[in-house]
């Protein structure tokens, strides 16, 4: 019994070494600052997706428009500045309410008509494919006019400076300490039972540890990554939801029960289009990061994206039924389809068998997931 | 011994269900299990069916006196032992003919014999006097000929040993009259039954034995004629308890505003169709006990439902509540308004099975806990749920305990604590203490005075008329739908009562 409750807990971190270790022994360039860096931006473009995807798995919904819809956005914006000349803000503006508009639709349509969650986004797959190619006239369409930069195309190309990330680190780790010393005197002041100080203290400085320590890999290729901000902004702001408001428990309990959650009182159909709005809203900041690191809208952009955040979420525990998983989850499952498909590109797998390995690691991973949680 | 268990002890995670438990049950004999919610009898059971494998628990299990080793349910129902649970295995898109066969389908070759199917089903409905057709499908039976399809199902599987675990909670009296003639007629065929019920007079009536379990521990074992309900209580809750219906009528002063009024209302399951709920008028008054009684599919649960904003379309009639007019009833609203219900099926409407207890007690009141940026105040929060936990006096680890492993009676105090969070002043409890024992009774019972006493309203709805009688201050019988007649306490009889019930409206006087 609790062999398996260890085994659970470890199977992730056990996978990541794993796949680590594969490629790093395979491929020493894997560990190196420079494909680190790169890790971390497509880690920051597949996670911020799945941030968003996990919040509609948990009400026990899903969405497979997003592949489509990161493709469609990010076309919308490259047109528009490129063809039209638009100033990047004003164009990825343009993507993001095109997007907050479009997944508003679907959720409505989901929760008022009562059409099933699987149809309205199939349907969306192919109608957001279609409307993509259309606006880029499937050709290929730069983010930017000449080489001079903007907004859209730094998303994955500014890195921090040095002393900006250790600054910037410092500043998350005081952030951190603060809350957590504040958490601890809401519950003493309610008389809740409260972990030693020294305890806190040395998680505190473990996280803090682990921050500067990020912040130090990747000052040794060229700095933080822009789009690493984007995703751990984007993350704090799903944990701060899913974890401290009462939207965040509603999700919950939708996906848990959603008969007990209507009679509990729960605006069921407001809360489930909120989570489709801010799927949106992932799907255009993903949109606009997946864009800028392919360098131009084409055809092929967010391509079988949908399943990467799925797969994400469901390697991080996230239930497909709805009603359990975490952010910490999410990010991890995140990372490790990040890193095997980072690895198998180093090594230069083919494609076709990359489509293979990503199909057998969901599968591997729910199924351990499944005999895991059997009692 | 058909069936026996030596020194059985079964530990979960924090909590010892079973310690050193010894039952035998005899061919041809029915025997109860009695005992309060988490006495420890669903654990045996799951032990007795495999749903508890073998090695995962300590002693012995004995079929006609060798050691038995269940893996699964597979490995008990191959030694003739069925289990009958009370939620129901049935498929609610398929036929009754079809669940009674379902996994055992008569065949012709490799086709599924219909026929044979038919006519078999038709012959045990009607053996068991059933006035249901085999075609119909399951889901639109109500719950009583559920339960009674799933006992058909059971007795067809020619099973040595039948296992029913509150089978009549739902049925009327009628229809338990009917089951306890079946398993009279079993026994005498030689099957042996082992009987879960609450309701004691049940257990009496039927049972030859009477093994009585609490805290795990099996307390005693009875002959039924040589002792009697008050004695079996007292072995189930280690305490004697004088009064089963403590109701404390509070003073109502005879002007005082009702907090509901209900005027003509008529209601349909849905637009366009006919009136299921015809002409109900009645006031519900501050400190008050309101119980509604009726045979199943009187329309109860239906105009708690509807009350609550969870059922039906309203054709004509007015809802007055605390002064207002609410017509568009809607369960958001209704909480806001100060109006709860505690839904029947606790399960199903009430609780969110995978999360704890915490979540789910304030699940409702989130907003009285909302801080700048809507974030939830978690310290505050835990304190309020402590105090529910406390209060109703949960018995789990802890309010970070998961719902779904609790027993009835205290996953109800869950559902109930949910409710009164929300500080309501209407309080409507659809059958609060269906299949939950004698000591978490009492507690609801308290706790309706409790509730009364600070000037709340309660309405209860109750099948069980010595219940309802017991613990409302007035009652109105609802009969297919329609008012049957409206008793104050003084009126209390149950033939007055069940003549209103059955339409017999000479009787309202």
């Amino acid at each position: 019994m609790n062999v398996r409750v260890l085994l659970k807990s470890l199977s992730m971190p056990l996978a990541l070494a794993l796949i680590v270790a594969f490629f790093a022994l395979r491929e020493p360039a894997f560990l190196g600052a420079r494909n680190l860096t790169q890790l971390l931006i497509e880690f920051a473009i597949v996670g911020t997706l799945a941030l968003g995807m996990f919040m509609i798995l948990l009400t026990g919904q899903i969405d497979l428009s997003v592949g489509s819809g990161v493709g469609l956005i990010g076309g919308i914006s490259a047109v528009l500045i490129f063809h039209h000349g638009w100033s990047a803000p004003a164009a990825m503006g343009a993507g993001l309410a095109a997007a907050i508009v479009l997944w508003a639709l679907m959720g409505t349509l989901i929760v008022r008509e009562r059409i099933p969650s699987f149809i309205i986004t199939l349907g969306g797959l192919l109608i957001f494919k279609g409307l993509f190619w259309k606006v880029i006239e499937s050709s290929t369409v730069p983010v930017a006019r000449g080489d001079e930069d903007n907004l859209l195309s730094v998303l994955t190309t500014y890195y921090l400076p040095d002393n900006g990330g250790l600054g910037l680190a410092a500043a998350i780790a005081l952030v951190l300490g603060w809350l957590a010393w504040r958490a601890r005197s809401a519950r003493m002041a309610h008389n809740l039972p409260v972990r030693s100080a020294g305890v806190e203290v040395g998680v505190w400085l473990a996280k803090a540890a682990a921050i500067v320590g990020l912040v130090l890999v990747c000052n040794d290729f060229r700095g933080v990554p822009l789009s690493l901000l984007i995703l751990a902004a984007t993350a704090a702001v799903v944990f701060y939801l899913t974890k401290h408001t009462p939207f965040g428990r509603y999700l919950y309990a939708i996906g848990g029960n959603e008969e007990a959650a209507v009679l509990s009182g729960i605006a069921v159909n407001r809360v489930m289009i909120g989570a489709y709005v801010l799927m949106g809203v992932m799907v255009a900041i993903t949109g606009f990061m997946m864009t800028a690191y392919s360098g131009a809208s084409t055809t092929t952009v967010g391509e079988l994206m949908e399943l990467d955040a799925i797969a994400a979420c469901v390697i991080g525990g996230t239930a497909l039924k709805g009603g359990r998983g975490t952010v910490w989850g999410v990010l991890f499952g995140a990372l490790i389809m990040t890193a095997l498909l980072n690895g198998m590109t180093l090594m230069a797998v083919e494609p076709e068998l990359k489509m293979v390995a990503r199909g057998a690691v969901l599968v591997l991973a729910v199924w351990l997931d499944v005999r895991l949680s059997r009692r | 011994m058909l069936l026996e268990t030596r020194s059985l002890t079964k530990r979960f995670p924090g909590v010892v269900a079973l310690r050193d438990v010894s039952f035998g049950l005899a061919a041809g004999e029915i025997h109860a299990l009695c005992g309060e919610n988490g006495a420890g009898k669903s654990t045996l059971i799951k032990l007795l069916s495999g749903i508890h494998p073998h090695g995962s628990y300590e002693g012995e299990l004995r079929v006609d006196g060798k050691v038995a080793e269940f893996k699964s349910i597979r490995d008990s129902e191959a030694e003739g032992i069925a289990v009958i649970t009370q939620e129901f295995a049935l498929v609610d898109e398929l036929t009754v003919a079809e669940n009674i066969f379902l996994g055992r389908e008569p065949r012709r070759g490799l086709r599924i014999d219909w026929h044979t199917m038919h006519r078999r089903a038709t012959e045990l409905l009607a053996d068991f006097g059933l006035p249901i057709s085999p075609d119909t499908a399951v889901g639109e039976l109500g719950v009583g000929h559920k339960q009674l399809v799933e006992i058909v199902r059971a007795m067809d599987k020619k099973s040595r040993v039948l296992v029913l675990d509150e089978p009549t909670a739902a049925l009327t009296e009628q229809e338990v009259a009917v089951l306890l003639d079946h398993l009279r007629r079993l026994r005498a065929q030689g099957t042996a039954c082992i009987y879960i019920s609450h309701k004691l007079d049940e257990v009496f009536a039927v049972c030859d034995r009477i093994t009585v379990l609490r805290d795990g521990a099996s307390i005693a074992t009875l002959a039924a004629r040589e002792t009697a309900i008050p004695q079996v209580i007292k072995l189930m809750v280690g305490r004697e308890i004088t009064e089963l219906f403590p109701r404390k009528a509070t003073e109502i002063a005879p002007t005082a505003a009702p907090v509901l009024s209900v005027r003509g209302l008529n209601v349909a399951p849905a637009r366009g169709q006919p009136a299921f709920l015809r002409d109900i008028s009645f006031d519900l008054r501050p400190g008050e006990v309101l119980g509604f009684g009726g045979l199943m599919g009187a329309g109860r649960t239906e105009l708690l439902m509807h009350l609550f904003g969870a059922w039906g379309t309203r054709l004509a009639g007015d809802v007055t509540l605390r002064g207002e007019a609410y017509a568009k009833p809607q369960p958001r609203e209704s909480i806001q308004r100060g109006l709860v219900l505690v839904s029947e099926d606790r399960r199903r409407y009430g609780l969110v099975l995978g999360q704890d207890i915490g979540f789910n007690f304030s699940l409702s009141s989130l907003k009285c806990f909302r801080r700048f940026g809507g974030r939830i105040d978690a310290p505050a929060e835990q304190v309020r749920n402590q105090h529910f936990f406390d209060s109703l006096r949960v018995k789990a680890p802890g309010q970070h305990a998961r719902v779904g492993g609790l027993s009835g009676g205290n996953q109800q105090k869950v559902v109930i604590g949910k409710a009164l969070m929300t500080e309501p002043t209407i309080v409507m409890l659809d059958e609060p203490t269906r299949g939950i024992d004698v000591g978490a009774k009492l507690e609801v019972y308290e706790l309706i005075n409790r509730l009364t006493a600070e000037g709340k309203a309660v309405i209860l709805v109750s099948s069980e008329l010595p219940e309802l009688m017991g613990m409302s201050d007035r009652i109105l019988m609802l009969h297919e739908g329609r008012v049957g007649g409206v008793f104050t306490r003084a009126e209390f009889t149950q033939e007055r009562l069940l003549a209103a019930a059955m339409g017999k409206t000479e009787a309202a006087a």
